[in-house]
């Protein structure tokens, strides 16, 4: 049963999927296979490398450049590509309440960038799997990657809509903030989704991903990654309710 | 009757079957700025049922208007009221309106069928597929209606727009320059169905900067020029007062000074003035006028090198509407 809601999230499916993005997602997923395939014909294999591997891998790769690379893509596009290909209007002028159909549209590319790093996550544990690789690896990764899109989304989400350069300027916080910034400065740390990510993992991996060097603490990560996302939430919500087709003079 | 005809006539019954009051939309002392730039400035009127034509040139700020009476933007001041409610800030106005926007950017990636169902189901209509398939028909689109949106032409994509815009059969429809892309057979059909919708008693408002468009279509016409309104009025009132305006000629002859003196006695002729660049003339006749020329220069023995008219320019046009 469709309803007015049920048709925004299709169609912003839809346009998630457009324009090749779907090869897009397909290249972030089959990328860390590629790793592990590499991993495979370069090392020697003795006992806990590939757990080493595996847990390395997942940080820097996965959840350092790949969550937010699919966020960038997904929910920029969720809200700027609508804005960008002049087609906002079409979901503007229906009767449905605005802030409801932007959590549709939040909802739509949380769930795509969360089913991309599920692939890349498993993917790759699936092609070096053995008993020094339990389940729990993957299934930390797994949560700290959905609880990271969650932020991501609504903050790169947020930033589609008021600009039509979401995705350059996306990219250049990923790289800049969180790949410089937040490697090389300690109070960055506390304000980073991928630090939280990472302190995710080690907090959801049941003992069996464990860092060197401390993270940011727990508390850190739920209250400033629920302020991080709220405040983005908050104001996609408002700027949509309040989203204006104002001519360009 | 044309199957057009048929289907428009069941949605106009099903209209007067449901003792919906006639659609209305006041627009009163509305301006509207962008920074120091100001788009409209204090325009007021009220539209009821029919088709109203909102003409004028590019950058007179029509669609600003357009969007104030979709809700889409909000007036910096003044109040625009569709069918007795602010336009903005009620996303339920929309069960009554559609609008048509100017640009033609569509869900490339979508099917026309798609994209067309898609609306239908925004608007939460029981029977969405029903309502998608009537449109669709309305706007002759049913042979490529499952062709992607992308593959589809300017005045193609025109079409399965309004089918979009008509599928939840709104009493208010707005269109911005509907006919941009489309062929001339298109253009008649559309013409059709937007004056059956209009006899309906819906109340459609085209925007549009070329008069001839609206000729036979819409009855009452707004005339805005930078950002005012210029002139309202039945549309043979407005042609009139572009027609009888003012025209400048310049002419270019063998002996500029011989043929002055020789339309000077002409009564169609207001003022002549003696240039570099050849006569210019002033006349409230064009008609006449062109005739008198070649008169005024055979019986002068004079030779026309050129006759141009100066101010034909639509900006022309509109400015003499608003200084007049």
């Amino acid at each position: 049963m469709s309803t007015p809601l049920t048709t925004v999230a299709w169609l912003t499916w839809r346009q998630l999927f457009a324009r090749r993005r779907g090869w897009l997602a397909a290249a972030i997923v089959v990328l860390p296979f590629i790793l592990t395939f590499f991993y495979r014909l370069g090392s020697e294999d003795r006992e806990g490398d590939r757990l080493i591997f595996m847990l390395n891998m997942n940080r820097e790769v996965v959840l350092g450049v790949l969550l937010p690379l699919t966020a960038v893509i997904f929910g920029a596009t969720a809200f700027g590509g609508e804005v960008e290909d002049g087609t906002l209007i079409y979901l503007l002028v229906r009767p449905v309440d605005r802030w409801k159909a932007a959590i549709s549209k939040y909802l739509v590319s949380v769930a795509v960038t969360i089913a991309v790093m599920i692939g890349a996550v498993l993917v790759a544990w699936f092609a070096l799997r053995t008993e020094e690789l339990p389940f729990a690896v993957p299934r930390a990764f797994i949560v700290a990657s959905a609880l990271g899109s969650l932020a991501y989304c609504a903050l790169f989400g947020y930033i589609g809509l008021v600009t039509r350069k979401g995705l350059v300027i996306g990219l250049l916080y990923v790289i800049l903030f969180e790949n410089i910034a937040a490697r090389g400065f300690e109070g960055a740390k506390s304000l980073s989704v991928r630090e939280f990510a990472v302190s995710l993992a080690q907090w959801a991996g049941d003992g069996v991903v464990k860092w060197q060097q401390p993270g940011v603490s727990m508390t850190t990560v739920w209250v400033v990654g629920s302020i991080i996302l709220g405040g983005a939430l908050a104001l996609t919500l408002r700027k949509l309710a309040r989203y204006e087709m104002a001519e360009r003079l | 009757m044309t199957e057009d005809g048929k289907r428009m006539t069941e949605s106009g019954k099903r209209m007067a079957e449901s003792g919906q009051p006639a659609p209305s939309v006041r627009v009163a002392n509305v301006s509207r700025w962008y920074g120091n730039v100001v788009a409209v400035n204090d325009v007021s009127f009220a539209l009821g049922p029919g088709v109203t034509g909102l003409l004028g040139p590019n950058g007179a700020g029509k669609t600003t208007v357009l969007h104030m009476m979709a809700g889409l933007l909000r007036p910096s001041s003044g109040t625009v009221l569709v069918n007795d409610a602010p336009a903005a800030g009620d996303t339920n106005v929309y069960r009554s309106l559609g609008i048509i926007p100017e640009r033609e950017s569509v869900h490339d990636y979508l099917t026309g069928w798609e994209f067309v169902r898609a609306c239908a189901r925004m608007h939460g209509l029981a029977d969405a597929d029903a309502a998608a398939t009537r449109a669709i028909e309305l706007v002759e689109m049913t042979p490529p209606q499952h062709r992607r949106i992308s593959t589809y032409s300017k005045g193609m994509k025109q079409r399965i727009k309004v089918a979009g815009a008509m599928v939840h059969d709104p009493t208010i429809l707005l269109l911005d320059e509907p006919f941009n892309g489309m062929d001339p057979r298109q253009r008649v059909h559309m013409l059709e169905v937007l004056r059956h919708l209009g006899a309906q008693g819906r109340l459609v408002v085209i925007s549009s900067h070329i008069l001839e468009e609206l000729n036979d279509l819409a009855n009452n016409i707004l005339v805005m020029v930078a950002g005012r309104l210029a002139a309202s009025g039945h549309f043979r009132e407005i042609r009139r007062l572009m027609t009888d305006r003012p025209h400048t000629f310049r002419i270019r002859s063998s002996d500029d000074r011989r043929l002055a003196a020789s339309l000077l006695g002409d009564e169609s002729v207001f003022s002549v003035e003696l240039t570099p660049d050849g006569l210019m003339i002033r006349s409230g006749q064009r008609g006449t006028l062109t005739r008198s020329i070649a008169r005024s220069a055979r019986d002068a023995k004079v030779r026309l090198h050129e006759i141009r008219p100066t101010d034909e320019s639509l900006e022309s046009v509109f400015s003499y509407l608003v200084n007049r």
